[in-house]
C-alpha cells in the first residue's frame, strides 16, 4: 500500500493511547524518508471523548486531514469507533484493523437528558462485527485485549494493533522498534515490542 | 549521526507539532523573555521552548500579566513572546490596544492560538480581527515549517515596523505534525532586499544588550503622547501595507488561469488538496492585505475565490479594496473546514474540478482511488445513532465527582467556570449550570445571589488554576459587598484540562536558569481578605463531603469550601493501589452509574428479577473509593 498517498486514520476513546500510537506510526514513517502530516486532538475530548489522529504519508501532503472517504487503514482501540469512523472515512478497500471489544460506560444516557438507560437500548459488539464482516474485504478483527493480558499487561493492546498495522506498510521492522522505543516509557518498551512482534507475526501467520 | 534530544531527530529534519516548532523558531531567534497562561491549543508552546534552557520561560497567573510581563522585557530592549489561546487574548487585549500605540523596542510577538470547531474551547472567535483592531501586522502559518521560520521573522519584523506581531495559528496548525528543516532559517535582511522602497524605520537598531532609557513620549500613553503616537501607528499601516506586497512572504502561484483561490493558514492545505491545479494568492502575511498582490491576482485571473475558517475576515478587506469575491456565501462562518467543506463550497461555486472533466488533478484524485465510493451498508440505516455516544467525562477517580454529585444532590444553582470541571454539567452529573469566561464563577454567584430568583442559596465553582487567573479578584469584591454565598475551590494542584502545568499553588515553573518559584497558599489568600468560614474537604470522602456542603451551604456567611486532593493525572498518574468490585445480588438500581465514573460499565449481565442491566468496575479503576460511598446497599466492595 505503500505506493500511494497512505492515509491512516486512529480512533478511539480520549485516554486510551491514540495520540502515543500516532506518534510513534508517524515517526516511523518520517524516519522512513516520506513525506508526512499529521492532526491529533487535545484537551477536552481526551476525557473519554471519541478521539482521532490523521497520518497522512507519501511524496508530497498538504492537507493533515484525511479527505472523506479517503483513509487507507483504520485502526481503531474500540470496534464502536470503528463503526463510528467508517461512516465518514472508509471505503470499500480500507483496511481495518480494529479490537473486537468496546466500551459502553454504563451512565451513557441515550437521549442525553438525565435518563439511565443502562446501557441498553445500543447496538452490540458483535452486531457491529456483522457489519464490518460484511462490508469490508480486509477486515482484521483482533482480540488485542486477551493478547496483552497473554503478554503480561493489558495496556500493551495498542501495540499488538499497531504491529498488525505495520504489516501493511512497507515501514521496515526496525525503524517500527526504534519509533516504539523512543516513545514509550522506558519501563514498558520491552513488553510493548514483545507485543507489536506478537501482533505482526498474528497477521503474518494468520492467526487471528 | 547526531542526535538531538529535543527535537527527536538524527538529521537535518524533524518531525514537529506546529506549536513545538514555534517554540524553535523563538529559540533560534533568540528570544529573552517568553510567558503565557495554558489554554489548548497553545499550551505546548512553552514546555516545548523551555527544554532548549536559552530563555526565561514562565507560566504566568493570567493572560494579562504575562503580556505585561513581554511588555516590560521589550522595553528593557530584550526580544520577548507572549502565547495564549483565542480566547486569552480578551484577557490581555487592554495592554494590547495601547502597547499598539507605544510599539516596541525588543521584538515582541503575540502567539494566539485560535479553536475553530471549539474542540476544548468555550467559543470560536477569529482572532485575526484583533490585528486589524489594532492596527499590527499578522502571520498565519500553514503548517509547521511556516510555524518555525514566521515565528523567527516575526522579531525582526516587530523591530523594524516599531510594532508587536501578532502570529495566529489555528488547532489544526497547532496540533498538526509536519516536517521542519533545521538549517538556517530565512532572516528579515534577505527578505527585504526584495523590495526597493520599505524606508520605514524609526525603531533603531535592537542591540541586546543597551542600558535602559526613558522615553516618556512612546511609553507614557497620557493623552497628550497617545495621541501623536495614534497617528504614527496608522501612518505605521501603509509602510505593513507595503510590506506585505513587496517582502515574499504572500505569495502567488501561478497555475490554471482560469481557477484562482486567496486564502492563507490551514485553509491553504485543504483547497491545494481538493483543487492542486488552480492559481492560489497565499495569505500568510495576512494583515495589512496585499492590496497590489491581490489587484494583481483578480486581473490575471478569470474566477476567484476566497477561502478562510471562520469570519469573513480577507473577505472583507478585499471588499474593501473595492473588489468583490465571493467566499462565505460557500463556505461556512462557523466551525472548522476540512477538505469535504472545502470540496462542496467549490463545487457549489461550480469551480470545483473533477477528476472526468479535469484530468491531472493531483494527489488525491490521482491516486488510481476514483472508484473509491461511500459505503452504502448493508443494513443498518443510521448506525451512527446506535452507537453509545461518548460525551468527555471526568476522569475514574477525579476528585470533583464527589463534589458534583453531592451538589447535584443538594439541588443548590451552581455558576460554573472553565477546567476539568466543566465536565461536572454533562450528564450523569449535570451540577454545573454556567460555563462563560475564565474566573466567572464567583462574580456570577454574587450577581445571581442578588437577583434573589432561585430561593436556594448560590454556590460558585472553579479550580485552582482559574482561582489564581481571575477568582481572586471576584473573591474580593465579592467580601467588600458583603455577598452570601457559597464559593467552592477545586483544588486539585495543576492546570489539569490542559495538561498539567503549573501554577503559583503548586510552587514551581517551567524554566529552569531562574531561581526556585515561590508556593502561593491559597487558605492563606482567603484568609487575608477576610473571609472567616473556610472548610477543607477530602473528596474522596463523600459523606463528609456532602456534609460540609450542605453545612456551608446553609450559612448565612460568605463562606469558601476548598478540596484537597490531587489531580489523578498530572504531574503523575496516580494509584490508591486499591480495586473496587460489584458484589453478587446488586439489583441494578443505578445509583453508583450517577457518578458517570468511567471505570464502571454495563456489563452483560442482567438482573432477571427487573431486566436491569447490572454494572462491574473495570480494570481501570484506581480507587478513589467514592463508589463505595454511592452505593447505599452495600454492593460495591474493595478487592482483598
Amino acid at each position: 500500500m505503500d505506493d500511494l498517498i497512505q492515509n491512516i486514520l486512529i480512533c478511539g476513546i480520549g485516554g486510551q493511547g491514540v495520540i502515543l500510537a500516532g506518534k510513534i506510526i508517524s515517526l516511523a514513517a518520517f524516519e522512513s524518508g516520506m513525506d508526512i502530516k499529521t492532526s491529533e486532538v487535545h484537551g477536552m475530548s481526551q476525557r473519554g471523548g471519541s478521539v482521532s489522529t490523521h497520518i497522512r504519508y507519501g511524496k508530497k501532503i498538504f492537507s493533515p486531514l484525511i479527505p472523506e472517504n479517503k483513509a487507507t487503514v483504520i485502526l481503531s482501540f474500540d470496534i464502536y469507533e470503528t463503526a463510528r469512523y467508517i461512516c465518514s472515512f472508509a471505503n470499500e478497500k480500507t483496511i481495518i484493523i480494529s479490537s473486537n471489544q468496546g466500551k459502553i460506560s454504563s451512565w451513557t444516557s441515550k437521549n442525553k437528558n438525565d435518563k439511565i438507560e443502562n446501557g441498553n437500548g445500543f447496538i452490540d459488539a458483535d452486531a457491529v462485527a456483522g457489519l464490518l464482516r460484511a462490508n469490508f474485504k480486509s477486515l482484521n478483527l483482533i482480540d488485542d485485549k486477551k493478547i496483552a493480558e497473554n503478554l503480561g499487561n493489558i495496556k500493551v493492546s495498542n501495540s499488538v494493533l499497531t504491529g498488525v498495522l505495520s504489516c501493511f506498510t512497507k515501514i521496515k521492522e526496525e525503524i517500527w522498534l526504534k519509533a516504539i522505543e523512543k516513545n514509550v516509557p522506558r519501563k514498558t518498551a520491552d513488553l510493548n515490542i514483545k507485543a507489536f512482534l506478537t501482533g505482526r507475526n498474528c497477521y503474518e501467520n494468520k492467526i487471528f | 549521526m547526531h542526535y538531538d534530544n529535543i527535537t527527536g531527530s538524527y538529521n537535518s529534519n524533524a518531525l514537529l507539532t506546529g506549536n513545538e516548532a514555534i517554540a524553535l523558531g523563538a529559540h533560534k531567534a533568540g528570544v529573552y523573555i517568553a510567558t503565557g497562561y495554558p489554554g489548548t491549543p497553545s499550551s505546548e508552546i512553552l514546555p516545548f521552548l523551555a527544554k532548549f534552557d536559552s530563555a526565561i520561560v514562565n507560566w504566568s497567573i493570567n493572560e494579562k500579566t504575562a503580556l505585561e510581563i513581554a511588555i516590560g522585557a521589550s522595553i528593557g530592549f530584550k526580544r520577548s513572546m507572549f502565547t495564549t489561546k483565542h480566547v486569552g487574548l480578551n484577557v490581555a487585549s487592554d495592554p494590547l490596544m495601547t502597547l499598539t500605540l507605544t510599539g516596541v523596542r525588543g521584538g515582541l510577538v503575540i502567539v494566539t492560538a485560535d479553536d475553530p470547531g471549539m474542540h476544548s474551547s468555550q467559543n470560536e472567535q477569529d482572532n485575526r480581527l484583533y490585528a486589524k483592531f489594532a492596527k499590527i501586522p499578522m502571520l498565519e502559518p500553514s503548517d509547521s515549517e511556516e510555524c518555525l521560520n514566521f515565528t523567527a521573522i516575526a522579531f525582526d519584523i516587530c523591530e523594524k515596523f516599531d510594532a508587536p506581531v501578532i502570529l495566529r495559528t489555528t488547532t489544526r496548525i497547532s496540533h498538526s505534525r509536519s516536517i521542519v528543516s533545521l538549517s538556517d532559517i530565512p532572516s528579515i535582511p534577505c527578505i527585504l532586499n526584495l523590495n526597493s522602497n520599505l524606508n520605514f524605520c524609526n525603531n533603531t537598531h535592537i542591540n541586546k544588550n543597551k542600558p535602559y532609557k526613558k522615553d516618556i513620549e512612546k511609553f507614557v500613553m497620557a493623552p497628550v503622547y497617545a495621541r501623536k503616537r495614534h497617528k504614527s501607528a496608522i501612518e505605521r499601516l501603509k509602510y505593513l501595507t507595503d510590506f506585505s506586497n513587496n517582502s515574499g512572504i504572500n505569495k502567488i502561484e501561478y497555475n490554471s488561469l482560469d481557477l484562482g483561490i486567496i486564502t492563507g493558514g490551514i485553509s491553504y492545505q485543504y483547497a491545494k488538496e481538493i483543487a492542486p491545479s488552480a492559481s492560489f494568492l497565499k495569505l500568510s502575511f495576512s494583515y495589512p492585505v496585499p492590496d497590489i498582490l491581490v489587484k494583481e491576482f483578480v486581473k490575471n485571473i478569470k474566477n476567484v475565490i476566497i477561502i478562510e475558517e471562520l469570519e469573513p475576515f480577507i473577505q472583507n478587506e478585499i471588499s474593501s479594496l473595492g473588489i468583490n469575491l465571493k467566499g462565505k456565501e460557500y463556505f461556512p462562518r462557523d466551525g472548522e473546514l476540512n477538505p469535504g467543506l472545502v470540496k462542496q463550497g467549490l463545487a457549489e461555486a461550480k469551480f470545483f474540478i473533477t477528476p472526468e472533466n479535469y484530468p491531472g488533478t493531483g494527489a488525491a484524485y490521482e491516486s488510481g482511488n476514483k472508484n473509491d465510493n461511500e459505503i452504502n451498508f448493508n443494513d443498518p440505516e443510521n448506525i451512527l445513532e446506535t452507537l453509545p455516544p461518548r460525551l468527555p467525562a471526568l476522569c475514574s477517580g477525579c476528585p470533583h465527582t464527589s463534589v458534583f454529585y453531592a451538589l447535584k444532590k443538594l439541588k443548590v444553582p451552581v455558576m460554573g467556570d472553565i477546567g476539568c470541571y466543566t465536565l461536572g454539567a454533562l450528564p450523569p452529573l449535570n451540577a454545573m449550570d454556567s460555563c462563560i469566561s475564565m474566573g466567572l464563577a464567583f462574580g456570577a454567584a454574587q450577581g445571581l445571589s442578588l437577583a434573589k430568583s432561585s430561593g436556594k442559596r448560590t454556590a460558585g465553582i472553579m479550580g485552582d488554576s482559574t482561582f489564581f487567573h481571575s477568582g481572586i479578584t471576584s473573591l474580593i469584591d465579592a467580601k467588600y459587598n458583603n455577598a452570601s454565598f457559597t464559593a467552592i475551590i477545586l483544588d486539585n494542584a495543576t492546570t489539569a484540562m490542559t495538561g498539567g502545568q503549573d501554577h503559583p499553588g503548586t510552587g514551581k515553573n517551567l524554566s529552569l536558569n531562574q531561581s526556585i518559584s515561590n508556593k502561593i497558599d491559597i487558605k492563606k489568600i482567603i484568609e487575608g481578605i477576610g473571609v472567616d468560614e473556610i472548610y477543607i474537604i477530602d473528596p474522596y470522602d463523600y459523606n463528609d463531603t456532602f456534609k460540609t456542603l450542605k453545612k456551608a451551604l446553609n450559612s448565612d456567611n460568605l463562606n469558601v469550601v476548598i478540596t484537597n486532593r490531587p489531580c489523578i493525572l498530572y504531574p503523575k498518574k496516580l494509584n490508591c493501589e486499591k480495586k473496587f468490585e460489584v458484589l453478587e445480588g446488586c439489583l441494578g438500581c443505578d445509583l453508583c452509574m450517577q457518578i458517570g465514573c468511567p471505570s464502571i460499565l454495563a456489563s452483560s449481565d442482567f438482573n432477571p428479577s427487573n431486566n436491569k442491566r447490572l454494572p462491574f468496575i473495570d480494570t481501570s479503576c484506581i480507587g478513589c473509593s467514592i463508589c463505595k460511598d454511592i452505593c447505599i446497599f452495600n454492593f460495591i466492595e474493595e478487592i482483598k
